[in-house]
């Protein structure tokens, strides 16, 4: 046991990324024999406990450790891998795990009876895999590959009921998507291995890194270059405008997956990446995230308004949340980022999981009355309180901390971003309060559309009527724990013992960001107080709209229409960047049909008619020839072959009429 | 008055009928005949031109000589006949075209 607890937690963290490899590979070898997904379940448990144990408790607040392995050598150029255990990375390891596992216990009851189940626990392993190596990666280019296995996993896990054509179209959609923000990625690693001659995260950021000698001036173009394009990865990946849209169809996959892949962890990981090379990024990049950011978190809010599919609204609100992650991160406070990346990695996992249970028991309700309805749709919902009290509970917290309510840990880290936000742009000045004002209004339209789903859910009367509702019924046991453990940790005594300010949370204190903005003591009683009020205002007002009935508006407004439909993005993206591709693919084609395939078939064709005359030639003038000679020989032989008929008689008559002719010559000459 | 003209054309004569004989005739005996005519008419040109050898009577010895060979090439031709007529049972020659090509 001595030998087991001094395992290095450079050691121990190796082991918690390779134990999900292992689980994957014997996955894969063992394919449709092993349904049971042990093998995953007891990797990630084992990752959860190293990570936890060995690697979160050793390193948080202690010292960093880095471990570097030389790889392969270009030329005088070393390529390390690397390890890099701090404070960000070891957290954020340790909340992928801890959200992977109850994720993992879920999917169990979830999937269950899935034909497609071994290449689930498959896949999910091989995520797990790739988001852990991620967290830790200390070398750019190690981070880089592990960043795109992260978007394979998720495009195989979107596209896991294949045989769905959304499903098959969505994660096409997610993967092109994120194909152009890990090409913005790679220009980044290009330009930073131009720029210092190494990937090395440490190396070049590091307190007395190569960023800091004077190297390149961190104002220069080449480096806002370097930024935009480490944004732009980010921006595909954590689902930010404009690229944003392929979140919202990558809801086809499981919803087990959504929550943990969709939600909680992958989509983060580009918050994860601006937090880790935080110090790259001059003042015009951060601007312009902080503004991505503003947008995305507006737009998405609106979004989720008139959604109706329960997923979707989920969907828009983690794009949203993500937007205030970003803003986060564009203000300086990108500790704030992490923190609320944190909380909403538990709470969000937890929509999703609920979400999860009131379509399993919706779709059973289906099956059992052989209607015929979307399981997913708001519409059909309503008075699911009744049937599923755990779950009502449970998701109540969850909506709570989303919008922010005092004692959850919604309201410490939303509250963490608002208040620097404000912070920031007072000492800007000027424009740059819009960005702490509709990041306000966001978090009142946020708790309006999380209250319409409560209430649009387990209020009033299930709407599909005249089914036998009695076929409704709580969600299993191993639903419910790891959905019950995630709601405890939406609570702010994970966090912080103190449920009103988040000064004291472990997660900043831990991280520490020096802010380039002074602090405003007012704010921090005012905006808390505001943004309590209005989530509570809209959540009265979405009570009185939804379940009382009084419905104010039109529901099949254009308005409303128009936010369902997106602003109508996917069709404009459809319509300016799809269409013309999809020419060009045609045009390329044509080119390559009728003009490459043309030239090289005409001059095959040519060459063809050439090799024809020359064949008519030497059949018939050639051979022609010689065949003409023979034949004039057979034809000759054959004119006097009656000669040679046997009869001696007329040999001898021959003979005379020679021989007469000759005499009758000799008499004329 | 008998020239040597008329001679030669008697001989011509039967010359010519032996010659038709040999190429027209269906029988091969006749054919025989034919020949025999012609050498006949030969014989007959060889004593003609001894009117010009009183000393030795050379074309008289000739055509002795010349008719005993007829004689014998006679002798010999039946034979063959007759062997062909065992071979083939015909001795019609218009029958017997093994030369044909």
């Amino acid at each position: 046991m001595n030998s087991l607890l001094t395992i290095s937690p450079i050691g121990a963290s190796i082991l918690v990324v390779l134990l999900p490899l292992l689980a994957f590979i014997i996955q894969a070898v063992l394919g449709k024999k092993s349904t049971s997904g042990i093998w995953s379940l007891a990797a990630i448990s084992i990752s959860t406990l190293l990570s936890g144990i060995f690697v979160f408790a050793q390193v948080w607040n202690g010292t960093a450790l880095q471990v570097d392995y030389s790889w392969f050598t270009i030329g005088e150029k070393t390529f390390n891998v690397g390890i890099l255990l701090n404070n960000l990375t070891v957290l954020m390891q340790f909340i992928v795990c801890i959200i992977a596992l109850p994720v993992h216990i879920y999917s169990k009851a979830y999937m269950k009876g899935d034909a497609g189940i071994h290449r689930y626990w498959m896949y999910l392993s091989l995520f797990c895999f790739a988001m852990l190596g991620l967290t830790i990666s200390k070398n750019l280019l190690l981070m880089y590959i592990f960043w795109e296995l992260v978007g394979f996993a998720s495009y195989l896990l979107i596209g896991f009921w294949y045989t769905k054509e959304s499903a098959v179209q969505a994660n096409k959609k997610a993967f092109l998507m994120n194909r152009i923000g890990d090409l913005g990625f790679l220009i980044g690693i290009a330009i930073l291995f131009n720029t210092f001659g190494t990937l090395d995260i440490v190396d070049i950021l590091g307190k007395d890194g190569l960023l800091y000698q004077g190297i390149v001036d961190q104002n220069s173009g080449l480096m806002t270059a370097a930024g935009i394009c480490f944004f732009l990865g980010a921006m595909a990946k954590s689902a930010q405008f404009p690229l944003h849209l392929w979140l919202p169809d990558a809801m086809e996959g499981p919803t087990s997956v959504s929550s943990l892949i969709h939600a909680a962890t992958m989509v983060a990981a580009g918050v994860f990446l601006l937090s880790s090379i935080f110090p790259l990024f001059n003042g015009t990049v951060l601007l312009i995230i902080a503004i991505i950011g503003t947008i995305t978190a507006v737009t998405a809010a609106i979004f989720a308004l008139a959604q109706y599919d329960i997923k979707k609204v989920l969907a828009f609100s983690t794009i949203s949340q993500l937007g205030y992650m970003m803003v986060a991160v564009g203000i300086g406070a990108w500790d704030a980022g992490m923190f609320h990346l944190a909380t909403h990695a538990f709470f969000k996992c937890l929509l999703f999981l609920s979400a999860g249970a009131l379509i399993h028991e919706m779709a059973h309700l289906k099956a059992h009355n052989n209607g015929d309805f979307d399981p997913q749709d708001l519409r059909n919902m309503g008075g699911l309180r009744q049937y599923m009290p755990k779950t009502f509970v449970l998701m109540t917290v969850a909506s709570l901390a989303l919008a922010g309510f005092p004692l959850t840990s919604g309201f410490l880290s939303k509250d963490a971003i608002v208040i620097s936000a404000f912070e920031w742009a007072m000492q800007k000045g000027g424009v740059h309060l819009l960005i702490p004002i509709l990041l306000v209004l966001v978090s009142i339209l946020t708790a309006f559309y999380i209250g319409r789903l409560i209430f649009k859910a387990f209020f009033g009367k299930l709407r599909v009527s005249n089914l036998e509702a009695p076929a409704l019924h709580e969600a299993p046991k191993t639903m419910l724990l790891p959905m019950a453990f995630l709601a405890v940790c939406s609570l702010f005594f994970v966090f912080s013992f103190n449920p009103f300010s988040y000064a004291n949370s472990g997660i900043l204190n831990g991280l520490a960001v020096q802010y380039s903005f002074t602090e405003i003591h007012a704010l921090h009683t005012i905006i808390p107080i505001t943004l309590t009020l209005t989530a509570l205002l809209s959540w009265w007002l979405g009570y009185n709209w939804y379940v009382k009935g009084t419905y104010p508006l039109q529901a099949n407004s254009s308005w409303m229409r128009f936010a369902q439909n997106q602003f109508g993005m996917n069709e404009w993206m459809e319509k300016t960047f799809v269409a013309p591709t999809l020419l060009l693919g045609k045009a390329s084609y044509w080119f390559d049909k009728y003009l490459v395939d043309g030239l090289v078939n005409g001059a095959s064709y040519v060459i063809r008619k050439i090799s024809e005359i020359i064949t008519w030639i030497d059949k018939h003038i050639v051979d022609g020839i010689v065949n003409a000679v023979a034949q004039l020989a057979y034809e000759l032989g054959n004119a006097f072959r009656f000669v040679q008929n046997g009869r001696l008689q007329n040999y001898l008559g021959f003979t005379l009429t020679a021989v007469l002719i000759g005499i009758i010559y000799l008499i004329l000459r | 008055m008998i020239t040597l003209t008329h001679f030669l054309v008697v001989s011509a004569c039967i010359f010519c009928i032996g010659l038709y004989t040999v190429i027209a005739k269906r029988n091969a005996i006749m054919i025989l005949v034919g020949i025999e005519l012609m050498i006949n008419a030969a014989i007959l040109n060889l004593v003609a031109f001894g009117k010009y050898d009183k000393l030795n009577y050379s074309g008289q010895i000739f055509a002795l000589f010349a008719i005993v060979l007829a004689a014998a090439s006679v002798a010999v031709g039946l034979a063959i006949i007759l062997n062909v007529y065992r071979h083939y049972k015909t001795i019609n020659p218009d029958n017997i075209t093994d030369l044909r090509d």
